[in-house]
């Protein structure tokens, strides 16, 4: 039986690129990039179909786009692009009627995140889009069809932009019940549903907003990124645009963890299945958007004493770096990898759950996403 | 027949360096490329029916303004360049 790979899948200013080692994760070979020169600003695998990744191409000439690979890579093929619907209750989105193609107002203008569905739905993939869109396709990518639901929501004029642009970029499915999930708008917040999407309620209880007057409205926020805990899914760890925050009751409510800090602002935030009720995140200076301190520094989270780790000495990695909202992940060995891809274009990551850090040798374009799998 | 100079870089959506088409207008011609290259779709204009920011038409050497392309009309003999602009970083 062949060894498992660890591979990691970046998405970069300048293409994609896949990133291999064995599960010891001592050294790494760094593949061809893909769509060189083309904005990719997500890549991952589909653990229900082994060998099956995609990635979220916007390209500054051509437009967004998603290609699929069946074979872990070497090769991929363009799938249908999700299309801005004509109207909110037209669908297709490009439609013909009394002979006339009538077409949007407006059209997509990026591709932000790519979500395989729950095992149970074996065909169903989710795309979150600018401007605040959400895509399903039933069909692995054959066609997709808007989710009216969030995108039309009744707050939806309470919504704004944020500094990436009005896009919907984190799509969680609850791997314990396939009809909950959520969704983070920036900035427009973190929504809930409980009936596989059919509707949503907003879910930001308790988040504060810094950048407007009031202060805790039901939407409005600009949440950055969220990830459910590796063993519990009630609990959630959220960076948001004003802070850091966990919720153990599925996002109804929130609680601000991130006080121990000069500024919680950052962009990302990972969890770790070997690691469950530890979350890791990377404080950023709220203006300058790069690290405090003099250099890269990873803190760990520990939610049962409440505490917060160092994971990295800011003189291990010196140098203001940013960290775009998918630039850090993990992978689900014991002990877990952590990866943390910079704007910068640096790839450094642990091998053991935080005790060591290295740095790939290779100089990447700016990184945007980080996604890791193994098989 | 309008002569149509196809971008190097379009041969990833399976197009030639050159084609010939009849077409009244560039938004015809648009219509007719993407029947027969379906690849093409949304790659050169976007699902409003608008050229994409950096895709440059030029009619016999002449520069067509982005807002009236698709009603320019065309004639034939003449030769149509679709390129990309000056753009990035």
């Amino acid at each position: 039986m062949a060894e498992k790979k660890v591979r990691i899948l970046l998405g970069t200013r300048k293409g994609a690129y896949i990133v291999e080692s064995n599960t010891q994760r001592k050294s790494w070979k760094v593949g061809k990039v893909l769509n060189a020169g083309d904005e990719v600003y997500h890549v991952t695998a589909d653990p229900r179909h082994p060998g099956h990744l995609y990635s979220a191409v916007n390209s500054w000439m051509f437009g967004p786009m998603i290609n699929r690979s069946k074979d872990w890579g070497r090769t991929w093929q363009e799938v249908a692009t999700p299309l801005m619907p004509v109207s909110k209750a037209r669908n297709p989105s490009f439609d013909l009627v009394n002979g006339e193609i009538h077409r949007p107002k407006h059209a997509l203008t990026n591709l932000w995140h790519i979500e395989p569905g729950h095992p149970e739905e074996p065909e169903t993939l989710f795309a979150g889009a600018d401007p605040h869109m959400l895509f399903r396709s039933d069909d692995l990518a054959k066609s997709w069809s808007p989710v009216t639901s969030i995108n039309e929501h009744g707050t939806k004029k309470d919504w704004g932009p944020g500094a990436g642009g009005p896009c919907l970029h984190t799509i969680i499915v609850d791997p314990t019940n396939h009809r909950r999930m959520y969704v983070g708008l920036s900035a427009a917040g973190t929504f809930r549903s409980e009936d596989g999407g059919e509707t949503w309620r907003a879910v930001n209880k308790g988040v504060e907003t810094p950048f407007q007057p009031t202060k805790y409205p039901e939407v409005g926020q600009c949440v950055h990124h969220v990830v459910l805990d590796a063993a519990d899914p009630e609990t959630a760890y959220r960076q948001d645009h004003g802070g850091m925050y966990v919720s153990h009751d599925g996002m109804r409510s929130w609680d601000r963890i991130g006080k121990f800090f000069d500024d919680d602002f950052g962009f990302a935030v990972a969890s770790a299945r070997s690691l469950p009720g530890r979350a890791y995140f990377i404080p950023l200076e709220g203006r300058s958007r790069v690290t405090t301190q003099g250099g890269l520094q990873v803190f760990e989270w520990n939610d049962e004493r409440k505490k917060w780790r160092a994971l990295m000495s800011p003189k291990a990695f010196p140098g203001h770096f940013g960290v775009h909202r998918e630039g850090m992940n993990t992978d689900p060995l014991d002990p877990a990898g952590i990866y943390v891809g910079t704007t910068t274009g640096q790839l450094i990551y642990s091998p053991d759950a935080g005790k060591t850090w290295r740095q790939v040798p290779y100089q990447f374009p700016g990184i945007h996403s980080v996604s890791v799998t193994v098989g | 027949m309008v002569r149509v100079v196809l971008d190097s870089w379009m041969a990833e959506f399976g197009t030639p360096k050159e084609v010939a088409l009849e077409a009244p207008s560039i938004g015809a011609l648009l219509d007719a490329l993407e029947q027969k290259y379906p690849r093409l779709r949304f790659r050169l204009r976007d699902e409003t029916g608008s050229p994409r920011r950096f895709i440059r038409f030029f009619v016999d050497g002449e520069v067509v303004e982005p807002t009236h392309v698709m009603r320019t009309p065309l004639r034939d003999g003449q030769t149509v360049d679709i390129l990309h602009s000056i753009a990035g970083g």
